[in-house]
């Protein structure tokens, strides 16, 4: 894998704004700012990093339920202050506040958003491949998963279709050990979860996920199978969320040392000292990237505190396309 | 000149020209291409357009999922469930994918699909390929649960359902696949949201849809030769309801029978009844009567499955009661 000094420095400043914005939503969310649950992305950086690096604007993203990092990197600069406005549920939010954390899209990017309920975002995915396929474009579709999401039926369903009709669809399983407390390996059988796509004769690897340099080597091989029409890919990505299943959740489910352990494997540490001792970057330049990025999030951070709530008349706009639905009188 | 034709044969020359008109739309499901769908709707359309017509896999969450990607991505996906119960295997994205996708992207995209289904019962196929649905889709905002009862309204509604920005649920009764009418050769489209007043009178109202619109009819006239007048009402999309026809011809008769196969408790006859007295109480000069399938499964064998489905001795002793209170 040869990646350029400046790539890597680039990916490197993405998983530092993943980090800070997911620290001020956990920061906002744990003093009651922010309403709702959220669930935060710190440990997986790399993943959300890498593959959202590799893929063009017009190529179709399902980011997942811990997926603000992929929203935020794949979206335009200007409009990140509005994605952590939606997730303060304000008016300015990108979605104008209906939607919050887990349900942020922006088709302006192709961000097809997430669906809150596990699964459905792999057989919604199929359609927005199957509409490449159709008018013979060569965008592909990436949808990120979970361990706990290949539990359900629709994962079946989604990929003997897409295997079927050699569609382009990337299935990015994050495999991030716990679904809420259940460990994978209490709930599947394989040892690898990427030996699932055997079956139905799907290509697939488990990867280092904490690895940026892995996870846009990996990503880029799919990307280009799935560009020259020969059908989808399964990425199983090890790594780790540090915080529970959602801001708050103390996580007492896992075993002492477990976090430490994935902690000292932090993809933004390996990615640093890597650019430090392989490329000769100094500490004190990447100190500033990680100051300006401070600065830039706080910027977002000021624009959704100073922003207003929603009208209540966005209740009830855009239940259908065509007629409106009634308000209070 | 009048063409007649049948009901199942309305819907396949709607899906034909439209297919015609716009590019975008294509059709999905189960046996829906080579073999032209398990009850022949969609014959002949793979042969002409092999590249528009998709057989599947059994797997209908996929189908529905595929076709609000697709939807998304501005293409008009036409997709069959074949028998409406099986809508159980795929509610998760109709209800939680394809009805919250407009409200989800602001308007900007939306779940714009026709999801074809053969609701109802009467041909001896028990509780699996019997049931009607439609109270389970008529509670989540978002979707359009269309009905129509003649050749004329399937082909016309179902233009619109395709041309709608909204998920729509076409609801077929297998009971009218055979029913013959007048229809148009030639494109025509008909309102959704739109309640039709099929006969005009003064004394009853009686609401009815799909197959239950033939006992309305013939109720209205054997009533009319004992001098009642009976007005009939067929909300064709049965959600969004279009409660100014049905509060408006309340307002005028005074007297509300409504016809609906189907479990009686939580029914949309329940919707209708409470929507009246809610709006119109002091119109009326009788409680509603609701003649409805009794609250069973389907039965299989002829005699249970006619003893469960709606009478039309309840629809004269109902409108006879109505009359008398």
């Amino acid at each position: 894998m040869t990646i350029t000094k400046e790539h890597l420095l680039k990916v490197y400043q993405d998983m530092v704004l993943i980090r800070r914005f997911e620290e001020v939503v956990e920061k906002y969310s744990k003093n009651g700012t922010i309403p709702g649950f959220i669930h935060l992305s710190i440990g997986q950086e790399a993943a959300q990093a890498g593959v959202i690096d590799t893929l063009k604007e017009t190529d179709y993203k399902f980011p997942d339920h811990r997926g603000h990092g992929a929203i935020v990197l794949s979206s335009r600069p200007e409009d990140r202050k509005t994605i952590m406005a939606e997730i303060f549920g304000k008016k300015t939010g990108i979605n104008g506040g209906r939607g919050g954390s887990m349900h942020i899209n922006d088709l302006k990017v192709r961000n097809m958003g997430f669906n809150g309920i596990q699964g459905s975002t792999v057989v919604t995915s199929l359609g927005t491949a199957f509409a490449s396929f159709y008018n013979h474009t060569d965008d592909v579709t990436v949808v990120f998963m979970g361990d706990g999401t290949l539990g359900e039926g629709t994962c079946h369903e989604s990929m003997n279709m897409a295997a079927t009709w050699k569609l382009p669809l990337i299935y990015v399983l994050i495999n991030n050990q716990y679904a809420i407390s259940t460990k994978y390996t209490e709930s599947h059988p394989q040892e690898y979860l990427a030996d699932w796509a055997k079956g139905y004769l799907v290509p697939s690897e488990t990867i280092d996920g904490n690895d940026i340099e892995v996870v846009i080597e990996s990503t880029q091989k799919a990307i280009e199978r799935a560009r020259k029409g020969e059908g989808p890919t399964l990425i199983e990505m090890m790594t780790y969320r540090w915080q529970g299943h959602f801001s708050g959740d103390p996580a007492a489910y896992r075993p002492q040392g477990e976090l430490e352990s994935w902690k000292e494997k932090c993809p933004i540490k390996q990615t640093k000292s890597k650019l430090m001792n392989i490329y000769g970057i100094s500490e004190l330049d990447l100190d500033l990237i990680q100051r300006k990025t401070e600065d830039e999030v706080e910027g977002y951070l000021q624009f959704s505190l100073a922003s207003p709530w929603p009208s209540t008349d966005d209740a009830t706009s855009w239940v259908y396309s065509d007629i409106s639905v009634e308000g209070r009188k | 000149m009048n063409r007649t034709i049948t009901f199942a044969k309305a819907i396949n020359e709607a899906i034909h020209q439209e297919m015609d008109r716009d590019e975008k739309v294509f059709i999905i499901g189960e046996d829906v291409a080579k073999m032209g769908g398990d009850f022949g709707i969609t014959s002949g359309i793979w042969k002409k357009w092999p590249h528009r017509a998709f057989d599947t896999a059994l797997s209908e969450s996929a189908i529905i999922g595929l076709s609000c990607g697709a939807a998304l991505c501005g293409l008009r996906p036409v997709a069959e469930l074949m028998f409406a119960d099986f809508i159980g295997v795929c509610y998760d994205q109709i209800v939680n994918n394809a009805a919250k996708l407009c409200y989800m992207f602001e308007g900007k995209a939306s779940a714009q699909i026709v999801v074809r289904a053969v609701t109802g019962g009467g041909i001896r196929c028990a509780y699996h390929h019997s049931q009607c649905i439609e109270p389970w889709l008529m509670n989540i905002p978002g979707l359009v649960v269309v009905a129509p009862a003649t050749p004329y309204e399937a082909k016309g509604l179902l233009v619109s359902a395709i041309r709608s920005n909204n998920p729509v649920i076409f609801l077929e009764h297998k009971g009218l696949y055979n029913k013959k009418g007048d229809v148009p050769e030639e494109l025509y489209d008909l309102p959704l949201y739109e309640s039709k007043v099929v006969r005009k009178g003064n004394d009853i109202t009686l609401v009815a849809a799909m197959s239950m619109v033939d006992f309305a009819l013939r109720a209205a006239e054997d009533l009319s030769k004992e001098g009642v007048s009976c007005e009939i009402i067929n909300p064709l999309t049965l959600f969004p309801l279009d409660k100014e026809t049905i509060i408006n011809s309340v307002a005028k008769t005074g007297r509300l029978v409504i016809i609906q196969e189907g479990p009686k408790f939580m029914g949309y006859a329940a919707e209708i009844g409470s929507m009246v007295y809610e709006d119109i109480f002091e119109y009326l000069k009788a409680p509603m009567k609701r003649v409805t399938s009794l609250d069973t499964p389907m039965p299989f064998s002829p005699g249970l499955e006619d003893y469960v489905m709606p009478q039309y001795a309840d629809v004269k002793k109902a409108c006879s009661e109505v009359m008398s209170f």
